[in-house]
């Protein structure tokens, strides 16, 4: 039974291996479907936000954890 | 196959090439550990059950994806790779900017050696599942991350089976070089491997959750080398500003 949760703990840290990071992603995304499905916002606009969204995010994601290490 | 279709083709293949290699490194460090003090039939042992529980799941949970709705199949796996490759390339920048120190297979292979010669002392010698157990975990857990790779890139547009032509490429190139030199493969440059896959992986998760959301990407799949420019560019430029110097990280 160990190794099931094993397996399970690994699939878990594959895609939440910083909390704040995949909360931030989940929000982008239902943010862009909002506005692709609401205000049937253009193509290039949607894509645009998405990925300069994920852009933002991994650079914050990076900056805040290295902030952090530099307090420690 | 067309120049459109290598477009995403060749990445799709490439992402799955580098990042098994990754993966079937860090297995293969175990597996090692526990042939250098166990003998050989253990690890293979261990090795080849993680193989069949990883055969398993695939034979069970595969058809499953023939169940779902393209559009549905694509955004779905296009939000898991997001979250998947941003991890990596988050992890990837870190380890450039010298903020975490690299992942290093001399370490990890002298820990579970100490870590499996304790196990062996405190037990009797003919217990060889336990030692067999470190290398089906091993294979097991990295060969998750392998499969959801494979699956990710290829199921969106019917590259499984390139996809998994270059998981097991790899696989089979880093198992020949290993039992070939039979020391941990602590020479491949594994941080700037992860680093190109997190690129890749986060590139296709934001092509593919742009299709799932019936977004129609302007230059079509050509637009995803746009992304693992943005992507790359921006992951080296982090990594500089940020970068400490080697002596702070060790301490």
């Amino acid at each position: 039974m160990r190794i099931v949760g094993e397996v399970l703990s690994e699939l878990f840290g594959m895609f939440v291996a910083d909390a704040r990071l995949t909360l931030a992603v989940l929000c982008l995304v239902a943010v862009v479907a909002g506005l692709v499905g609401t205000i049937k916002l253009g193509p290039l606009l949607a894509g645009g936000i998405l990925l300069f969204g994920c852009l933002a995010i991994i650079v914050e994601a990076v900056a805040r954890e290295a902030r952090a290490r530099g307090q420690r | 196959m067309d120049t459109i279709a290598w477009s995403v083709a060749a990445p799709a293949i490439g992402s799955t090439f580098l990042a098994s290699l990754v993966e079937a490194v860090e297995a293969f460090t175990i597996v090692l550990a526990v042939a250098t003090l166990r003998g050989w039939r253990p690890a293979a042992f261990g090795a080849a059950a993680g193989l069949g529980a990883l055969a398993l799941l695939v034979i069970l949970l595969g058809p499953l994806l023939d169940q779902v709705p393209l559009h549905l199949l694509q955004f779905v796996i296009g939000v898991l790779l997001l979250l998947f490759g941003m991890g990596w390339l988050r992890k990837a920048i870190l380890r450039a900017a010298a903020i975490i120190p690299l992942h290093d297979e001399d370490a990890i292979f002298a820990s579970e050696t100490a870590q499996l010669a304790g196990v062996t002392d405190r037990r009797h010698k003919s217990l060889d599942w336990i030692a067999a157990m470190p290398a089906f975990k091993a294979v097991l857990l990295e060969g998750l991350e392998i499969v959801f790779i494979v699956i990710a890139v290829g199921a969106g547009r019917g590259l499984l089976w390139p996809a998994c032509g270059g998981a097991l490429a790899a696989c089979l190139m880093v198992l020949a070089i290993g039992v070939a030199i039979r020391q941990p493969l602590a020479k491949v440059p594994e941080n700037t491997l992860k680093f190109g896959v997190g690129v890749m992986l986060s590139s296709f998760g934001v092509f593919w959750t742009g299709e799932g959301l019936g977004i129609p990407w302007p230059g079509q799949d050509l637009a995803l080398a746009f992304f693992v420019l943005m992507f790359l560019a921006v992951g080296v430029a982090t990594a500089s500003v940020l970068r400490r110097p080697v002596v702070e990280v060790l301490r």
